[in-house]
């Protein structure tokens, strides 16, 4: 079903005077050209002005059979007739031309010799394009200026190259591409009579890039579009993508679709409608061969099968041959505003083919696929696809479709539009026809921007129609003659019988008729026009659809019509924002214009006011399209979210637009409280004020009550009455039942009241345990931000400002919980504690905390070189008295968890060494002190703290106290450096040394025992023989010695100088083990 | 007013300095500049005509003399109606170069029959007073290469520069007498010679 609207997309109609009757009508570059029927005389008419005036007339070098303009380039190009033989030529600075008499200048394609400026003049010129066979069709690249020749078998490309004046004369071969625009700054040098010796010219010449050989295809049209060559014959479209690049590279993602309707068998059987798209159209068997032509050396080129198309006359639909025709082939580019990678490479490029009944659109890039298939209501003779409309032409109107180029080039341009963030109409909403306008007899149809332009002959029939109808009447006659005669001799006379009078009055099956009349002289000559048929703008175009559409949402909000005729809206509004971005390219054509006339020329652009104007009613559009969803209980109802964003409404806005009316029945739109969840949900800075936020509780009290929790713990939500809500929660909880989160909820209401006792009592309804899973299931119930992403601010509920407060215990185990569920990070609970005001202790317990509970190795070692460094803050600031105003902190509170609770629990705090009990022996400081010394002495006895990263932190302490001592001795130790760490210990605290040596020289280390520790000792005791401690050690020594050697090497190990005496037990003892191992 | 006009390719050669393009300038804007620059390569203009009733759009094509230019010019000798033979007659030299530009041209316009291709010689320069060729010399030439018309012109002064090219109307158009040129056909023959059909606009 083709939707129709009747909507008012043509404002104004010129008749362009027009002295002889036009054959051909193309046009480009602001300019209508016409080519009088048989004559050999171009005429450019200008229809950006009023009245369509005169540019200039020029004449042709023979009969023009095919004529079109290139925008890149400003130049003409046509297939022409003299003497039986066919020519190719291009008309450059043909604006150049508007006194008859001016010279013409003729050169052969690459012959740069010449140059206007010789003479003194820009002058017009007319490049003689050579070729093999004879050219059929010609296209320009609307992005390069490149010109593609269709022959018999094969399409000839030649690349646009601009030959800078200046550079030309001092003969240096330069080719400049980008400076073409140069030539149009002066806009007061008029045609060519005062050019300025300095002035820099660029002139046209093309050269020969490559050859594609078809040889089983015969050219009817060609396109041709920033490396997309496509081409059509009678009934086949061939798009293939043409890359000049050194290795071969597949373009294009296979996307293996066929035609859903496509019945496989009909497809084997006959292949009535073969549609191959992307990797599989290399299947189509049409070979290609390419024939590289150009002189500069640019690489190879490569070759992708892009899009495949054939089509069969379908007799059954009533179709004949000749009606079968495909024609109106072209290759569209779209730009976005965000491409900066290349201007030479269009965002998209959309393909558009038709036959008499039904018309194709393909996107070419990023995938082949089928947009939209026009289904058109009768015969059309020609189309134009632009960006924002398709227009058709039938014998007898002028018809306007609906198009997707901009749902494609949108996709393109944002990567959030299909996301909860942006939204657009799908590429593949049906089209619509917006208006059928009757003229009698249209011939032809080219569009220049908003300019519609139209060639109608009032003869309805051309000549040849008239040749053929009466040709086909005679054939029928002759038919019906020779069957009335059948009839007759078997005795049946056919007058006398209905039903086969009926029978032989129908036509037979459709049947082509050679098509030898010639083009020729129309007898009227009078009855023919030119129009031009302007389009209303996008907007106001726009405007007259949203007036359409609230007689819709009058009738029937719900209506798939009104939501459709919004879409339309929204991409006509979207294609014209995407237009403004090709500001720079089409410029070109208007600076072109205000040349040629002083008069003003159209705006060239949507200026930033037009922009601003056109997002404005794109906002507006969001805004009823956000309406249409909200509204909606059916799959698409999510769209109403990315809407009312793009919208930019705030919330209370939406949440009016979805109030019921009194009237209806009173429910909410799946689409809008889909909308109203996700804003509660996005942790939005705004909050909203008592009223708007009563009003978001009564939605969901009355649509979702499940939700409320969640809606009370959002950060817009602070301002709710709190007596008023916990009235509702009330309600849910006698309805729903108990559940932790909706009890905190109402605990949370209870404390905006200020009512702490009733308060205390809700939260003790629960096991802390629970509370916590409570937490987890609503962290928003402690802290704010922060879950939409990590930009937001985090910050904490006055329920955690509380709970601090009176369950600090609590706090820290929520916190953890959510820590360990991926509520929070770290870094945002290091901000909650910072907002807090505790940094220094419930930080630190939950620090503490977090290593007992963690198990992410990364948050570990942070965690521990945290605390390391916050024990050894502590050590420092508790050590004297001389800074009381630091220490406050820390007498604040004791911590929640002591030492031994975190040896005994945590694996990550070791047990105590013995040694450390010998060496700082307890009561000699502060509890405060002695706590912070525990821990760090445990975190270093511990497996997990890295010795080297705390390192640089223990240089603060220093070794001069014994607990001090006893840190670096530690550090030391963990380091390896027993030696260093014995020897200090010696002279230290030597009654440690036994206790040190017990722990630490195991295993590995057993041989310090004599290495050094043996050694160590007697030195020492020989210097003083009378110290009872390193006597003692001493002796210890020994047996351990004696113990772990053999005899020969307990020997070994006596000092010489020692008694034998004091000795030989050690000895005997070493030697019996021995004996006995 | 008629639709269709024939279109008549009628091209100037002959040396360098000779008066090629101050005929043809005279000939289309009636005027006559006595410092005009040297033509490089190949130009035309249109004129249009009334010739014994027939209306005639006629395409002048005005070519580079020097020798140098003789690439840029040779290509577009094809498809021409009517070739103008171009001397001055203060120049014998450039008299007698005449017969190397008619081979020049019969050569590069692949006519096939060029003893019936309608030729116009022009003496040019009329008005100087030291000739160096003898109006009897010319006419003779003519004579002897195929009965051409001769006109002594003299672009400074206008002396017989429409006539001569009305003349060469009528030469085309009495080579087309026998077919209706004034009616294009509409299918394309590939191989046909430019030359047979004769037609001037199709």
């Amino acid at each position: 079903m083709v939707h129709v609207y009747n909507c008012h997309p043509f404002s104004s109609q010129q008749i362009v005077q027009v002295e002889q009757e036009p054959g051909l009508v193309c046009c480009g570059g602001g300019a209508l050209f016409l080519v009088a029927t048989g004559g050999c005389k171009v005429e450019a008419y200008s229809v950006v002005q009023e009245g369509c005036p005169l540019i200039c007339r020029f004449a042709t070098m023979g009969t023009v059979r095919n004529i079109q303009h290139s925008k890149i380039g400003d130049y003409l190009v046509t297939i022409e007739e003299k003497n039986s033989a066919t020519y190719l030529r291009a008309y450059t600075n043909w604006r150049y031309q508007a006194e008859e008499k001016a010279r013409v200048g003729v050169r052969l394609l690459g012959h740069l010799l010449r140059g206007a400026s010789v003479r003194g003049g820009v002058q017009m010129e007319i490049i003689e394009i050579p070729l093999s066979e004879r050219p059929v069709a010609v296209a320009c690249c609307s992005v390069t200026g490149d010109l593609l020749v269709g022959c018999e078998n094969t399409l000839v490309l030649f690349t646009l190259r601009r030959q800078n004046q200046q550079s030309l004369q001092s003969q240096s071969q330069q080719i400049v591409q980008s400076t073409w625009p140069n030539t149009q700054q002066s806009p007061s040098q008029s045609q060519g009579q005062t050019s300025s010796s300095n002035q820099t010219i660029s002139i046209l010449d093309f050269e020969r890039s490559v050859i594609l050989h078809l040889p089983i295809l015969k050219p009817k049209q060609v396109a041709l579009c920033g490396g997309y060559v496509a081409v059509r014959t009678e009934l086949e479209v061939l798009v293939l993508k043409l890359d000049a690049s050194t290795e071969p590279q597949v373009l294009e993602e296979s996307t293996d679709t066929t035609d859903p309707q496509e019945d496989p068998t009909d497809f084997l059987v006959v292949s009535i409608h073969q549609e191959l798209l992307g990797d599989r159209a290399k299947d189509c068997e049409i070979p290609v061969s390419i024939e590289k032509t150009g002189l500069e050396d640019r690489g190879q080129y490569s070759l992708t099968y892009v899009l495949f198309r054939r089509f069969s006359p379908d007799y059954f639909q009533g179709c004949s041959e000749d009606e079968t025709h495909l024609h109106s082939l072209q290759l569209y580019p779209l730009f976005t505003s965000n491409q900066t990678v290349s201007v030479e490479e269009p965002a998209c490029v959309f393909c558009f083919f038709s036959l008499p009944t039904t018309g194709y659109l393909y996107s070419l890039k990023g995938g082949v696929e089928l947009l939209s298939a026009y289904q058109y209501p009768e015969k059309v003779l020609e189309a134009v696809l632009t960006d924002h409309l398709l227009h058709v032409i039938t014998k007898n109107a002028l018809q306007c479709f609906t198009v997707r180029l901009a749902a494609v080039a949108a996709r393109i341009e944002d990567p959030y539009i299909d996301t909860t963030m942006k939204a657009c109409p799908p590429s593949t909403l049906e089209v619509c026809a917006l208006r059928m306008q009757l003229f009698i007899g249209l011939r032809s149809v080219c569009v220049y921007r908003r300019h519609v332009i139209l060639l109608s002959t009032a003869d309805a029939e051309t000549p040849e129609e008239t040749e053929r109808n009466a040709q086909r009447r005679g054939l029928e006659l002759k038919e019906h003659n020779m069957l009335t005669g059948i009839f007759l001799a078997v005795g049946i006379d056919p007058a006398t019988t209905p039903a086969l009078e009926s029978l032989l009055s129908r036509p037979f099956l459709g049947r082509k008729w050679p098509l030898s009349s010639p083009k020729g002289v129309s007898a009227t000559g009078h009855g023919w026009n030119i129009y031009v048929v302007d389009t209303v703008s996008p907007l106001t175009l726009y405007q007259e659809m949203v007036e359409y559409s609230q007689r819709y949402a009058e009738s029937n909000p719900q209506a798939q019509s009104l939501r459709h005729l919004l879409s339309e809206a929204h991409l006509l509004l979207r294609a014209s924002l995407l237009q403004t971005a090709e500001q720079l390219q089409d410029s070109e054509d208007y600076l072109v214009v205000s040349l040629q006339r002083d008069g003003p020329a159209e705006r060239p652009t949507a200026t930033q006011a037009d922009t601003q104007e056109l997002e404005e009613a794109l906002r507006q559009n969001c805004a009823q399209l956000g309406d249409c969803f909200s509204r909606d209980s059916q799959k698409d109802c999510h769209l109403a979210l990315p809407y009312y964003r793009m919208s930019g409404l705030p919330v209370t806005e939406v949440i009016a637009r979805n109030r019921p009316l009194p009237s209806s029945p009173h429910s909410y739109g799946t689409g809008f409280l889909f909308y109203l969840k996700h804003y509660l949900l996005e942790e939005s800075e705004q909050s909203l004020s008592r009223e708007a936020a009563d009003e978001v509780i009564d939605i969901f009290s009355q649509s979702e009550p499940s939700q409320l929790v969640s809606v009370c713990a959002s950060p817009p939500m602070t301002n709710i009455s709190p007596a008023r809500t916990l009235r509702i929660l009330q309600n849910l909880e006698d309805t729903a039942g108990v559940s932790v989160p909706l009890t905190i909820t109402m605990a949370t209401m209870m404390l905006q009241m200020g009512d702490l006792q009733q308060y205390t009592q809700l939260m003790e309804r629960h096991a802390e345990m629970l509370l916590v899973y409570g937490f987890i299931e609503e962290p928003r119930l402690l802290v704010h931000g922060g879950v939409g992403g990590q930009h937001t601010l985090i910050r904490p509920t006055a329920l955690t400002r509380q709970l601090a407060k009176s369950h600090p215990g609590l706090m820290v185990a929520a916190m953890v919980a959510l820590h360990e569920n991926n509520k929070v990070q770290l870094e945002q609970a290091d901000r909650i504690f910072k907002e807090l005001g505790c940094e220094n202790c419930l930080q630190v317990d939950f620090w503490e905390a977090m290593l007992m509970a963690s198990s992410q190795e990364a948050v570990i070692q942070e965690l521990l070189f945290r605390l390391a460094s916050v024990y050894i803050d502590r050590l420092t600031n508790t050590q004297s008295d001389s800074h009381p105003d630091q220490s406050y902190t820390l007498l604040k509170r004791r911590s929640l968890k002591s030492a031994d609770d975190l040896i005994n629990s945590c694996s990550h705090f070791g047990a105590l060494h013995p040694w450390l009990t010998v060496l700082s022996p307890v009561h000699t400081t502060s509890y405060q002190h002695q706590e912070a010394l525990h821990k760090l002495q445990s975190l270093l006895c511990g497996p997990s703290l890295s010795v080297d990263s705390v390192f640089p932190l223990l240089e603060r302490l220093s070794e001069d106290t014994l607990w001090g001592f006893s840190l670096h001795l530690l550090c030391a130790t963990r380091r390896g450096q027993y030696g260093n760490s014995i020897e200090k210990l010696l002279d230290r605290c030597p009654q440690a040394i036994i206790a040190y040596a017990n722990h630490q020289l195991q295993d590995k280390n057993m041989v310090l025992w004599w290495q050094k520790l043996l050694p160590e000792l007697c030195n020492r005791t020989r210097v003083s023989a009378d110290n009872a401690i390193l006597l003692a050690a001493l002796k210890e020594t020994l047996v351990v010695v004696s113990m772990e050697t053999s005899p020969a090497e307990f020997l070994e190990l006596i000092p010489d100088d020692g008694t034998a005496s004091y000795f030989l037990p050690h000895l005997l003892t070493c030697s019996q083990r021995h004996l006995l191992a | 007013m008629t639709t269709k006009t024939s279109l008549l390719k009628v091209i100037l050669l002959g040396d360098g300095g000779v008066g090629k393009s101050s005929i043809m300038n005279r000939y289309v804007t009636n005027k006559f500049d006595a410092h005009l620059f040297h033509t490089i390569g190949v130009e035309f203009l249109n004129k249009e005509l009334e010739v014994d009733g027939h209306q005639v759009t006629l395409q002048i094509w005005d070519t580079a003399g020097q020798e140098r230019f003789r690439s840029l010019r040779t290509p577009f000798y094809r498809g021409s109606d009517c070739c103008l033979l171009t001397f001055s007659v203060d120049d014998s030299q450039s008299f007698l170069n005449l017969g190397n530009w008619k081979k020049e041209f019969i050569y590069y316009a692949d006519v096939k029959e060029p003893e019936k291709f309608p030729f116009v010689v022009l003496g040019n320069k009329l008005d100087v007073t030291e000739r160096q060729v003898s109006s009897e010399e010319a006419q003779q030439w003519c004579q002897e290469n195929g009965d051409y018309p001769y006109y002594e012109t003299s672009a400074k002064d206008a002396t017989n520069v429409a006539v001569a090219f009305e003349e060469a109307v009528r030469r085309v158009l009495a080579m087309d007498e026998r077919t209706d040129h004034l009616i294009p056909t509409d299918t394309v023959k590939l191989h046909r010679k430019p030359r047979s059909a004769g037609a001037c606009c199709s």
